[in-house]
């Protein structure tokens, strides 16, 4: 049976820690842009942890809320897409095939969660900072757009690993590295077709919801809310 | 002078940025013979320890082959070799069972950074300057050897300091042998966001000597006072996984937690309750608890033990901390006070945590007295749900000493070497700490070490204090060197982590504890230590744990899994709260976890102080609130440019300090966003920009730290403030720990913002637009 | 033929003829500018899209906007000359070629910009369909592919329409000019002896194109409002967009021809040739597109707010009382408060009126694009991921030298071509009185005139 791969992230676990955005920044090859193009908004966190503010002082609330690639099943950033880099894999992905992105930002516009970056230069790794680099990632050079991708990197190392063992893959085992990292477990990753798994068990949960399902985009990643006691 | 060294001394003086980026250095031909061991585009993963904190959490590094640009004696080339490309946590490892946090994934930058030191290196130019030249490892090693045995031969052995982090193990272990074998004082250990006052507590009130545990993921109140558990106090990672299993980990229940702190922290922020109560009277709130439970006969008053015992008026019953009282002191709402203490019996287990800047009060080992009277009351001190003691490793190679270990701060160092002429201090070795960024204007570091005629650092990068030097002996980076680690907190078995070297080491570095070694070796009158090199050490030490299983030994285990750690309890985990974890009674002398000496188990009960602080209300209106930055810690990390670029969990800020100041307070004083603050203690002021937040009191001024290097690499060199600067140098008096939290500033507009603040976020609240209408 | 026809000949041509000092000294700052222009695209190019003040999330800006304004210009010529041509409206004839000559140029620098937005410009074909070995085809379903057809076919369309009408001016000229001009001109005239079997060819093709062109230039641009209402971005996702976008683009044709005219006017003395009549005319129509325009905006306002859907409000505050408030209100004073006394007033309404009217619409319909995309794209869904922009140096001169370019483009136009169309200024009556005498001529005694001359 295909895979159909999907997050939950427990608002209620989550503490804002964003190991998950570190995480992801390692494994991904995202570069850092520094202070001058940081300040330009051209900084790139493929996994951010949005945090509002509620009330005022003293009575002030905070809430925090992981925001990755929701990879929608009805994704508004793949049809405006004129040359398919950014594409509906057969898993279900929305893929970004960065040779293809000619870089007319479309896509980003397109993506209510603005969750898409832009290379507005070459990426630089000021050596031997390169050396960690991830061989299973490709860089991306300038004027192409670039997403979280589910680390599809380690989904795909999966199923052939899986394929070469000849036996299915364990719910649990395949983890994406914000999931693996998050001390608190609120990101739990894994697939939907899997009726028992612990993301299908808790996309069910009565606390969960999608965020801004309402425009139709179908996410597969579902926010279970944060209970409070008061 | 070749390329590297001026690119790093340019480093130094913060001018190089343009310099490194201007594309690849020149192609090397040579390649050196390739490690073998590994297969094209097969990752491997090895264990380590992540370094950066005393959690200690074990990690697993993901290493494959790659071509690297090195130099091997004085010829630069190629080598094929194994590269750590990701950390992650270490499943087996009761600590970090698998997870990591954010400072942690970004360790893996430390071994690969463009700024490492990567040869030994002696001053050229005036202190302080920046100028190096490389020498030789056998050079350096000599001129070290000749220094100390200088020292003997004056006979001045007690001229040798040896001033290192806040660490515990058998690195620790051999510096202390070390100095006591050659006849000079123990180590002076100095860490801003330090622990002493805490672990003194916990040595009064229930004879450890440690860190508590904390089983999170059993509770069902829980009330902090300022630890900021979720961020950067204690064990982090595994409060983490505890917290998310008490959140959302069991069926049906989900404990609630209060967080008690006049600046809402990240963790603060996931509390169900945010009490910001008055500084330094965080103690005088426990004790108003407590009095509800003994009051309403909740708990016997005799539950407390000698914790309660400790406390001044306990057995009276606590007479005056009614609700009434403690609302007049703390300003936090008597019934909130009532509601709170009677939640903490009614949502068993209760349980209460106190750490940060309650702590940095003057007051601040009342405070610790106070919460720990409060969870024995509870019952809870080693009960599933509450607070306990990790059992630590009785292994030590150590000869314990007869007599105890003197203990000297760093100001108490500084002081006699400004204070004597010459200086009482001769040789300085500084060893993984910065004090002349982290320690108070107050207390001179930076002047004393200049008075010390010879100093050896041997961190991997030059920073405020080692810039000094005269002399740096570069450590390898963590991920190359053996490294091991006792952790006193964060799991209910008895943990020693150990990992061999993951890595080769990429540049002509060497362990420092190999580099003692080797020079106690070397002196005229040798250290005549058992072993020639740090591993044997570690393998003596290991030598005397049980074995895990009777096909193997405790040693060979531990390299394999990362660590040695005692059997999981009858529960099957290794979680905190078993029954592996009780406190024990009181008075009992433990091993390596810290001795009971100088605890005082007859120890007469304290009375409440009130929390003295720096500077007149009049002319100081608010409290300055330091505190550690989840990126950098004490400032340790600012050099790694992930954490850099990673936006504050609760201002999105990146590249930036910036002061956090209530929106009333602010709109009374015409301040706006970004502006530009000037902030006035007595001991000085820092200009840098202001950020409204609705979750800091009106009248607190709080300011991350960690910012405001001088000299510390490319990356964090002139970038922001350091408010460690206008501390004033007041101290909690048992222990004499810096009361950080005990100053008070003036706050005035300078001018609109000067482009200083960097925010990633556009907008702070979900609905802006009803907010303005709440107004 | 007569004294008044080889005079209107005269003057017509005079300007090919005759070269000033003056022209080389414009030819050589416009040519200055947009060499500017160029090398800093060039420059953008080199250092990476970065130098621009585009940020996230706000990916289109300065050049987006201009891409949209440009063809919107566009819609001068055909687009009103068609019509006028259909509703043979005869005060159109000193008209026409003036408009059509903007409707090519403005569209060929307006199609620039999507290759000068793109962030590996160098991959530009990407976007259009040709056969590769790869097999790899444009996704079909991306406006920007339509985007792509519709100008290709609005530019070829302009191009014949512009060129069918001047051959036989071209001829005219041909006749005129000895030497390698006579040849080049023989070139382009192909052949063009005026004999009845080309002019019925030549009336035939022109009816055909002036029907053709008109379902072209709508589509174009409510193509180009597709790149817009399809995302679902607040304030873009509009089912009013395609009219909206159309009524604009004639709007602010209509005011790129006035002051085109204008200009004219004054630098190649066609005082007589361009009556006061035609900007009347022109007048009128740019008043009703004010108007139209007005509805349009007040009808896409009042939904949003009565809607009162959060995220739309938010793009909402932002332009009407919020940063972008004083843009969003010049445009309004620019495009409805100024034009309209001016040109409702028959007596406001003079040449000089309807400059002063135009050259406010072209402002404030530039501003318009501007304000449709970046406040929208600045406050989406998440107000977290909220951002605002600021142009760079780079955007603001590729900017200005498209104007130049016009400009330049539109001078050696008027160097190479009569441009005003000789032959159909024959046709009708002197324009002196071509007020008067609108109803005094019929058609095909006027073309049977014109073909029987020598
Ligand atoms: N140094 C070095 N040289 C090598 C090799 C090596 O490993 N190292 N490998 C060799 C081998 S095995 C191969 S197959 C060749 C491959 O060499 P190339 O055929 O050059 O393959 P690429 O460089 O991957 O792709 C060529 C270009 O195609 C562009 N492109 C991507 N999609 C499209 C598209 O839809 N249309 C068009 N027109 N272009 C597109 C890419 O942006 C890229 O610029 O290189 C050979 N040469
Ligand atoms: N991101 C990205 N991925 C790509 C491509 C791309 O353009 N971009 N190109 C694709 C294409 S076209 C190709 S052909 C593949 C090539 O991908 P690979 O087939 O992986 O090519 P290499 O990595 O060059 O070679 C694989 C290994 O073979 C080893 N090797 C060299 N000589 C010998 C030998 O004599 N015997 C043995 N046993 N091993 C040897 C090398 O050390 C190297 O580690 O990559 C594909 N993947
Ligand atoms: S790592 Fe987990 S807990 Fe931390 S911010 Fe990310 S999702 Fe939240
Ligand atoms: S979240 Fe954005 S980028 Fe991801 S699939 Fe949906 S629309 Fe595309
Ligand atoms: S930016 Fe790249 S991925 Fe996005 S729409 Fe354009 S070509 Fe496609
Ligand atoms: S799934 Fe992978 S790519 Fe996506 S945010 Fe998490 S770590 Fe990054
Ligand atoms: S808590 Fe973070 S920084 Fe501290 S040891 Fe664990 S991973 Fe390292």
């Amino acid at each position: 049976m295909a895979h159909r791969w999907g997050m939950a992230v427990d608002l209620d676990r989550c503490t804002g820690c964003e190991a998950c955005v570190t995480a992801c920044r390692a494994e991904n090859n995202i570069p850092t842009v520094g202070p001058d193009q940081a300040a330009a908004g051209r900084a790139m966190h493929w996994i951010r942890v949005e945090r509002y503010w509620e009330g005022d002082f003293p009575d002030a609330r905070l809430t925090f809320r992981p925001v990755l690639c929701q990879q929608c099943d009805a994704a508004p950033c793949e049809p405006v897409c004129p040359t398919y880099a950014s594409h509906h894999t057969e898993e279900g992905l929305n893929a970004q095939v960065y040779n293809r992105c000619i870089g007319t930002r479309y896509c980003a516009n397109a993506c209510p969660y603005n969750v898409r970056f832009f290379n507005f230069f070459n990426p630089q790794w000021d050596r031997p900072l390169q050396l960690q680099l991830n061989p299973d990632v490709s860089v991306r050079e300038v004027g192409v757009m670039e997403k979280c991708t589910f680390c599809v990197q380690r989904i795909n190392a999966a199923e052939i690993q899986a394929t070469a063992d000849e036996k299915p893959q364990k719910d649990g085992d395949l983890k994406t590295a914000c999931a693996q990292s998050c001390p608190a477990t609120a990101l739990v990753f894994g697939d939907l077709n899997d009726p028992e798994s612990a993301v299908s068990r808790l996309s069910r949960s009565p606390r969960g919801s999608q965020l801004l399902g309402d425009l139709g985009t179908q996410p597969k990643i579902t926010y279970l809310a944060r209970q409070s006691q008061t | 002078m070749d390329r590297r060294i001026f690119l790093k001394v340019t480093a130094v003086t913060g001018t190089s940025a343009t310099l490194a980026s201007c594309g690849n250095p020149e192609h090397a031909i040579i390649r050196f013979i390739p490690e073998e061991e590994h297969v094209p585009g097969v990752a491997e993963w090895k264990p380590s320890l992540c370094p950066l904190c005393q959690a200690g959490c074990g990690v697993i590094v993901r290493v494959m082959e790659g071509d690297a640009e090195v130099v091997r004696n004085g010829q630069a080339g190629v080598m094929r070799m194994g590269l750590a490309k990701k950390l992650e946590g270490n499943p087996a490892h009761p600590i970090s069972q698998g997870k990591l946090c954010g400072r942690g994934q970004a360790a893996i930058q430390i071994a690969y950074h463009p700024d490492r030191i990567t040869q030994p290196l002696k001053r050229t130019g005036p202190r302080g300057q920046g100028q190096f030249q490389p020498v030789t490892w056998d050079a350096a090693i000599a001129e070290l050897v000749a220094q100390l045995d200088g020292l003997v031969t004056s006979n001045n052995q007690r001229g040798l300091a040896f001033l290192k982090g806040g660490g515990r193990g058998q690195r620790d272990d051999l510096v202390s042998q070390f100095l006591d074998r050659f006849g000079a004082p123990p180590a002076v250990s100095f860490d801003l966001f330090n622990y002493d006052v805490l672990r003194r507590a916990n040595l009064l009130s229930f004879g450890r000597e440690q860190l508590p545990t904390f089983d999170l993921a059993r509770s069902g109140y829980v009330v902090s006072f300022g630890a900021d558990f979720l961020g950067t106090w204690n064990s982090p990672v595994a409060q983490h996984a505890g917290y998310g299993q008490m959140r959302q980990g069991r069926r049906g229940v989900r404990g609630a937690f209060v967080q008690v702190e006049p600046r809402m922290s990240q963790t603060g922020a996931n509390a169900d309750e945010w009490v910001p109560a008055r500084p330094g009277t965080e103690g005088v709130l426990a004790l108003g608890l407590a009095h509800v439970l003994l009051s309403a006969r909740l708990r016997p008053a005799d539950a407390a033990g000698r914790a309660g015992a400790l406390i001044d008026g306990w057995n009276a019953g606590l007479t005056g901390y009614t609700p009434a009282d403690v609302e007049k002191q703390t300003g936090v709402a008597a019934a909130r006070i009532e509601r709170m203490a009677r939640a903490l019996v009614e949502q068993p287990p209760g349980v209460a945590m106190i750490g940060g800047a309650p702590l940095a009060q003057t007051n601040g080992l009342f405070a610790a007295l106070a919460v720990n009277a409060l969870n024995a009351l509870l019952g809870n001190v080693g009960q599933p749900g509450g607070v306990s003691f990790m059992p630590q490793i009785p292994a030590t190679v150590t000869p314990r000493r007869s007599s105890p270990p003197e203990r000297r701060t760093l100001q108490a160092v500084t002081a006699a070497i400004l204070a004597a002429d010459p200086s009482p201090v001769q040789v300085l070795l500084v060893d993984s700490t910065n004090p002349v960024f982290a320690s108070p204007s107050g207390w001179r570091t930076r002047e004393a070490l200049l008075k010390v005629p010879f100093i050896a650092s041997f961190g991997s990068f030059i920073d405020e204090t080692s810039v000094l030097s005269d002399l740096i002996l570069p450590d390898h980076a963590f991920l190359e060197s053996w490294v091991e680690g006792r952790p006193e907190s964060g799991a209910a078995v008895p943990v020693a982590t150990l990992a061999p070297p993951a890595l080769r080491p990429l540049h002509q570095t060497r362990a420092t504890p190999d580099v003692l070694l080797q020079v106690a070796s070397r002196l005229n009158k040798p250290l005549d230590f058992p072993w020639q090199t740090f591993d044997e050490m570690l393998m003596a030490a290991f030598a005397t744990l049980p074995a895990p299983s009777a096909d193997t030994d405790a040693w060979t285990a531990a390299q394999q899994q990362g660590g040695w750690w005692g059997a999981a309890d009858a529960a099957g985990q290794t979680r905190p709260g078993g029954p592996a974890a009780q406190a024990e009674p009181a008075g009992r002398t433990t091993q390596a976890g810290g001795t009971n000496q100088g605890g005082r188990p007859d120890a007469a009960p304290v009375r409440a102080l009130e929390a003295q602080f720096d500077g007149e209300p009049a002319a100081y209106p608010f409290h300055f609130l330091p505190y550690a930055s989840h990126a950098f810690l004490d400032g340790s990390l600012a050099h790694l440019p992930w954490l850099q670029e990673l936006p504050d969990a609760m201002t999105t800020a990146m590249w930036s300090s910036w002061a956090e100041i209530n929106p009333q307070t602010a709109s009374k004083l015409g301040i706006a966003e970004g502006d530009v603050l000037e902030i006035t203690s007595t001991q000085g002021s820092l200009r840098t920009p202001a950020l409204l937040s609705p979750g800091i009191a009106p009248d607190v001024i709080a300011m991350p730290v960690g910012q405001g290097h001088e000299t510390f690499t490319r990356y964090a060199s002139g970038r922001g403030q350091n408010p460690i600067k206008i501390l004033a140098s007041a101290a909690e008096p048992e222990t004499g720990a810096l009361a950080w939290a005990a100053t008070r500033v003036r706050v005035t507009r300078i001018g609109p913002p000067n482009g200083d603040l960097i925010l990633f976020a556009g907008e702070m609240r979900e609905h802006p637009h009803e907010h303005e209408h709440e107004r | 033929m007569s004294d008044a026809d080889r005079r209107l000949t005269d003057d017509l041509l005079r300007p090919l003829l005759t070269t000033s000092a003056r022209f080389w000294v414009l030819v050589a700052f416009l040519g200055a500018i947009v060499a500017t222009g160029l090398g800093t695209w060039v420059y953008q190019m080199y250092w990476g899209f970065g130098l621009t003040g585009v940020r996230w999330p706000i990916f289109w800006a300065f050049y987006v906007t201009n891409f949209v304004f440009w063809i919107g210009i566009s819609h001068a010529g055909t687009l009103i000359s068609a019509i006028l041509r259909l509703v043979n409206a005869r005060w159109r004839r000193p008209v026409t070629r003036c408009a059509e000559a903007i409707t090519v140029f403005a569209l060929m620098i307006g199609a620039m910009f999507p290759i000068i937005h793109l962030g590996r410009p160098w991959l530009f074909f990407w976007l259009i369909p040709y056969p590769n070995q790869r097999g790899i085809w444009p996704n079909f379903r991306s406006p920007l592919v339509w985007d792509f057809f519709a100008i290709t076919a609005y530019l070829t369309g302009s191009v014949l329409f512009l060129f069918l009408p001047m051959i036989p001016d071209l001829a005219l000229v041909r006749d005129r000019t000895t030497g390698w001009r006579h040849r080049c001109y023989g070139v382009v005239s192909l052949g063009w002896r005026g004999t009845t079997k080309q002019w019925n060819r030549l009336e035939t093709a022109m009816e055909i194109m002036a029907i053709a062109i008109l379902p072209v230039a709508v589509s174009v641009h409510t193509i180009v409002s597709f790149d817009f209402s399809m995302a679902p971005v607040p304030g873009w996702h509009s089912t009013i967009f395609g009219p909206y976008f159309v009524a604009g683009a004639i709007f602010s044709g209509i005011a790129a021809l006035i002051i085109a005219m204008a200009l004219l006017r004054t630098f190649l003395h066609l005082e007589e040739y361009l009556h006061p009549v035609h900007f009347q005319n022109l007048g009128k129509l740019l008043l009703m597109m004010s108007l139209l325009w007005a509805y349009f905006v007040f009808a896409e306002r009042l939904t949003v707010w009565y809607g009162n859907e959060t995220a739309e409000m938010a793009v909402f505050r932002a332009t009407q009382s919020g940063a972008f408030a004083p843009l969003y209100w010049t445009m309004v004073v620019c495009n409805f408060v100024i034009p309209f006394p001016i040109l409702a007033l028959k007596k406001t309404r003079t040449i000089a009126g309807c400059v002063v009217a135009s050259s406010c619409v072209l402002v404030g319909m530039w501003l318009e694009r501007f304000l449709i995309i970046v406040p929208s794209l600045g406050h989406k869904y998440l107000p977290y991921s909220w951002g605002t922009y600021r142009p760079r140096p780079v955007e603001i001169i590729i900017t200005i030298s498209t104007f130049a370019a016009m400009s330049l483009l539109y001078v050696l136009f008027a160097k190479l071509v009569p441009i005003i169309s000789v032959w159909e200024l024959k046709v009708g009556a002197h324009p002196a009185h071509a007020a008067e005498s609108v109803e005094a001529r019929d058609d095909e005694q006027a073309l049977f005139v014109a073909r029987t001359e020598p």
